[in-house]
């Protein structure tokens, strides 16, 4: 699992109903720096990608997900996702050595 | 599996059913030489491990899914132990 910003959200006219009751986000991937301090700016360099969501994360917040096969784990059949918003992060309580 | 540096803990409220009761800990990965390599990562540690310690991350799926009691479990990093410090070093 990766820390990230979300950024953007993705909305389908027409999509598979597989996704129903989700929603998809666009997320920037933590950096190191992004970790000392969870403010927006800067967002860390590199692409961003879609995430769905079921708990219901909005444009500011930090979520947790997962990628690859863990992420069509929580679906009960056959889904194609790539990566799946596990947790809304309240805090983070980052210390890395001097 | 690879080696990691505790270097935090997550707090999250809402999040998915299987992660609740769970430590959630910011690793940061390592080289062989015990030098950082890459973005820091997050896994379930029932381990309790302590800031800055080393630890042994397995990145099974489906372990970590037996591990929560949840198959529909989207976690796959688990914190398998504590490496012992003295012979992390000797191995420079």
């Amino acid at each position: 699992m990766r820390l990230g910003h979300v950024i953007g959200r993705v909305t389908l006219s027409r999509q598979d109903p597989a996704y129903q009751g989700g929603r998809f986000l666009l997320v920037q991937p933590f950096g190191r720096d992004q970790y000392r301090g969870a403010g927006m700016t800067p967002l860390a360099l590199g692409n961003s990608l879609v995430v769905y969501d079921q708990l219901g994360a909005g444009v500011g917040h930090v979520v947790g997900f997962t990628e690859g096969a863990e992420a069509t784990a929580p679906f009960p059949e056959p889904t194609p996702v790539d990566a799946y918003c596990a947790a809304i992060v309240d805090e983070i309580f980052y210390q890395p050595p001097a | 599996m690879m080696v990691a540096r505790v270097d935090g803990v997550i707090v999250s409220t809402v999040c998915h059913p299987s992660m609740a009761g769970h430590r959630t800990i910011i690793c940061q990965p390592l080289d062989e030489h015990g030098r950082e390599e890459g973005a820091p990562f997050l896994a379930v540690d029932p381990h309790a491990a302590g800031r800055h310690q080393r630890v042994l991350v397995s990145t099974d799926g489906s372990h970590t899914r037996a591990h929560v009691g949840d198959p529909r479990s989207p976690l796959r990093n688990l914190i398998l132990g504590v490496i012992d410090e003295e012979d992390a070093r000797a191995g420079r």
